[in-house]
């Protein structure tokens, strides 16, 4: 089974676009989300984020970057409740305990929830991304800077998912051995799975000697390996990506400068919603249509074969 | 008549005298072998498991000795390269190579970056690389997939894919080692036509090394049997197939065996062949010969004609089920995530119902859900609606049995008295003190089968289903024919045996029932024979030849040619 993490090639704009284009756009949103700490923004750029994921066809990797980061912002949400006690609205007393708080009160739930919120949009936008950005294209363009070096990370970044199947189909062979089989634990396991992967890196060295991947810059009459330029594909898509990247960080940096981050969790909890706040997430909201891609005009409707044969069933 | 060029013509492959041994080996795995193969031909390397197939082309492409170590004598010439002299990295413009499992032979992410990947290494500048791509992508009929991520693709997809990586340098010779054994018989009989047509019109030199000699027989120009390191055979086809019946009749193809048995020269090397050679003695014999006659024409069903008995459905009322019914599946629907946006319905409302002692073979093209449905019943999958019944249990063996080994003694893996009736069971009681990786690799299944069945057993009395997910993958005949007889022993012992297979031949001899996947539906349920000999791929190549219903085997029809059926 595919992980939903793993990217998926769609004809989509994000898609398209080139890898520094896409992570332009993703990267603003996320640092727009670092920046501020008022709720309003952050759900304004998670919002964007969500947009922009689904826009580009990956439901599942949103659904799933929502599901894990909502459950770590519940985490943080409890651990922050129950570490700090600043805040004045004490909602429980839970009396001396070591280490802990001796309160719960609304400001740190609140604070717990801001920290949160941000885990949940950054793991959105890198879900987005993974999803979204053929990881192939972002190491050809780091190519002409470290060659090997983005080979060796295509390869890392090939295997973990192999490896991850390996250890799926391992422990299906536990689960499937005979109650009176010795018991598989988790270090034979691993053993196990560490010695399918070395054989696999074997194989994946045969293959790369193959395809040469030892030649040096003397051995081909092109000049050597991995030296050459890298094929950069370019894509219509680029300038708009670029752009409402810009678009974003220029307005998370005027807004800031104009009290958009109006937020307090102590002493007591002070959400403000000043009008750079609000236009500030209007633009982060927008800037999560920018995957939408432009309906393909039809051509005018002729009388074909397959009109004619579905008006034939219908008759 | 001069053409002003040098037109000499460089075999593409010369061994000679080549002698080598891995690492540590206490034997060396090629013997003195010598060859020539020259440019444009089509080589088939035959040869039982463990023979110097595989070493042998390793050595062609450079890997052996350069990647893997060891002893070697003799010369190695690619294209007049000495491939000992030069590494694989060089000789690669000038050979491609494609292992059994392509899933090892991918190193990117996606099928575009994945075939680039030999030119980038070699520095070609971007607009060459990407019209070799398209050429490459073009020649292969997978430009729809340049865009695809590798993990996605299905068995035959990915062995396409490998080929284009292997090809897109345009190498003179091509070497395969067993490139079908993964694929269904629909992907295999394309690639295999697909080889013969780059073969035709690039003169690619191609040296494939398959056990399924009856699938690529017709497609070759030569054969080439190994037999312990050294070369035994070396001729035509049909000067093979004369050989192998002497010789080695684990290399018999099914028609060529239905020939010997039937007393009928010349062994044919393929299906248009044996219909031709009998539709030849047809006429010599005046047109008298009824069973020639029925054989040498189309039955009037015609292939994929409908078979008697349709699936049964269980949910129906009224369908009553044997006494010794062990396993049933009745409107199963299972639903997995493939990643995309939705889970995709894998089976569509099986049904099924296994006996005890019945030996059922599960076919279907790869992705028919075949592996999902025995991973359904031994629990490892819950379905989304329908429901399983197995009431004196199942044990499954997956496609790898080596993930069920993990420790470094057979007795470690199955302790006490219920682990040692399970090695009796499959006849592995001898081996408690070795070690697993020292077994060979029918005992290694045999081994995993025992695993899996330690204590699901009462007494000696086996679970009420043994199912088996494609464990006839990379073996010759030899080890098929020791399956089938632990096959027929499992059942005979009253365990119903369920077994997965794509591979036609092993159905017809170990099933007595044929159950088709049809994109997670069962498309068709019935006897092993009428269900073999009533299509075009899922067929036996003696079914293909004869086309008579319920004739699948060779001994079968050749009591028909002889006129005793």
């Amino acid at each position: 089974m595919r992980s939903p993490f793993a990217y998926t090639p769609r004809p989509g704009p994000l898609q398209s676009a080139s890898p520094g284009a896409a992570v332009a756009y993703l990267g603003a949103l996320t640092v727009a989300a670092f920046l501020y700490s008022n709720p309003i923004v952050l759900v304004a750029a998670g919002v964007a984020l969500v947009l922009a994921g689904r826009l580009a066809g990956a439901h599942a990797a949103v659904r799933a970057a929502l599901w894990m980061g909502l459950t770590l912002a519940l985490l943080i949400v409890a651990v922050n409740a129950l570490v700090v006690s600043r805040g004045e609205t004490v909602l429980l007393r839970l009396g001396d305990l070591p280490l802990l708080s001796n309160v719960i009160t609304a400001e740190a739930l609140a604070a717990g929830a801001v920290l949160g919120l941000r885990a949940a949009v950054v793991m959105v936008a890198f879900a987005v991304y993974s999803a979204c950005v053929d990881p192939d294209r972002v190491l050809r363009a780091l190519r002409p800077l470290a060659g090997r070096s983005a080979l060796t990370a295509t390869l890392v970044s090939r295997l973990v998912p192999v490896a991850a199947a390996d250890a799926a189909r391992l422990r299906d062979a536990a689960r499937l051995r005979g109650p009176a089989a010795a018991p598989v634990g988790r270090v034979p396991l691993a053993r196990r799975l560490l010695a399918g992967s070395l054989d696999r890196a074997v194989d994946v060295a045969a293959t790369l000697e193959l395809r040469g991947y030892s030649l040096t810059p003397s051995d081909t009459p092109q000049g050597g390996a991995l030296v050459g330029r890298a094929s950069v594909r370019r894509s219509r898509y680029d300038r708009r990506f670029y752009a409402v990247g810009a678009v974003v960080l220029a307005a998370a940096t005027a807004a800031k400068l104009l009290g958009a981050d109006a937020f307090a969790e102590y002493p007591a909890i002070e959400v403000g919603a000043t009008p750079a706040t609000l236009a500030l997430s209007a633009v982060l909201v927008l800037s999560g249509l920018a995957p939408l891609r432009r309906p393909i005009p039809q051509p005018p409707s002729r009388r074909t074969a397959s009109n004619f044969q579905s008006l034939r069933w219908k008759i | 008549m001069q053409f002003g060029v040098d037109v000499r013509v460089v075999p593409a492959l010369a061994v000679e005298s080549l002698t080598y041994a891995y690492p540590k080996a206490a034997r060396p795995a090629l013997s003195d072998v010598s060859l020539e193969l020259a440019p444009g031909e089509l080589v088939l390397l035959a040869g039982r498991s463990a023979c110097g197939k595989s070493t042998l082309l390793r050595a062609a492409c450079g890997l052996v000795p350069h990647f893997h170590g060891g002893e070697i004598d003799g010369a190695v010439e690619v294209a007049g390269v000495d491939a000992l002299a030069t590494g694989p990295g060089e000789l690669a413009a000038a050979v491609g190579y494609v292992a059994q499992d392509p899933e090892t032979q991918v190193v990117s992410t996606t099928v575009a970056a994945e075939i680039e990947l030999p030119l980038e290494l070699r520095g070609d500048d971007p607009s060459s690389r990407a019209r070799a791509v398209e050429e490459v992508a073009l020649a292969l009929a997978i430009p729809h997939l340049l865009d695809r991520a590798v993990d996605t693709l299905s068995g035959g997809e990915l062995q396409r894919v490998a080929l284009a990586a292997a090809l897109v340098t345009r190498p003179r010779l091509v070497l395969l080692d067993e490139p079908t054994s993964q694929l269904d018989p629909v992907a295999g009989d394309e690639l295999i036509w697909l080889l013969r047509r780059l073969n035709e019109e690039w003169g690619v030199t191609i040296l494939l090394a398959e056990h399924r000699l009856e699938r690529c027989l017709a497609a070759a120009d030569r054969v080439i049997a190994m037999d312990a390191g050294a070369i035994a055979f070396d001729g035509t086809p049909r000067d093979f197939l004369a050989w192998a019946q002497g010789a080695d009749q684990a290399l018999e193809t099914p028609a060529a065996r239905l020939f010997s048995l039937a007393g009928i020269e010349p062994l044919p090397v393929g299906v248009r062949d044996a219909r031709r050679t009998l539709a030849s003695l047809e006429t010599a014999d005046g047109g008298e010969a009824d069973p020639l006659r029925t054989a040498c024409t189309f039955s009037s069903a015609g292939p994929g004609a409908p078979i008697a008995a349709p699936p049964k459905k269980l949910r129906e009322e009224g369908v009553r089920l044997p006494s010794n019914t062990t396993f049933t599946s009745r409107d199963l629907w299972v639903e997995l995530d493939s990643g995309d946006a939705e889970p995709r319905d894998v089976l569509r409302g099986v049904d099924l119902a296994i006996n005890g002692g019945e030996r059922v073979a599960l076919m279907g093209r790869n992705g028919a859900g075949k592996s999902t449905l025995l991973k359904t019943a031994a629990g490892l999958v819950d379905p989304v609606r329908g429901k399983i019944e197995a009431p004196t249990g199942i044990a499954l063996l997956t496609q790898n049995p080596s993930d069920y080994l993990v420790r470094e003694r057979v007795g470690d893996e199955l302790p006490g008295d219920a682990g040692l009736a399970a090695l009796r069971v499959v006849g592995l009681e001898h081996a408690a003190d070795a070690d697993p990786r020292d077994l060979s690799g029918g005992e290694r299944q045999r081994l995993a089968l025992a695993i899996a069945l330690a204590g699901r057993m009462d007494g000696d009395e086996l679970p009420g289903l043994v199912a088996l997910d494609e464990p006839t993958r990379g073996m010759d005949r030899a080890r098929k024919d020791d399956l089938a007889g632990l096959v027929h022993d499992l059942a005979e012992r009253g365990a119903g045996v369920l077994v997965a297979t794509h591979d036609v031949e092993f159905a017809a001899v170990v099933a007595e029932r044929v159950v088709l996947l049809g994109d997670g539906v069962a498309i068709a349920d019935g006897p092993a024979a009428e269900i073999l000999s009533g299509g075009w791929y899922f067929a036996t190549e003696v079914a293909r030849v004869l086309d008579l219903p319920g004739i699948v085997t060779p001994e079968q029809a050749a009591k028909v040619l002889q006129g005793e059926a």
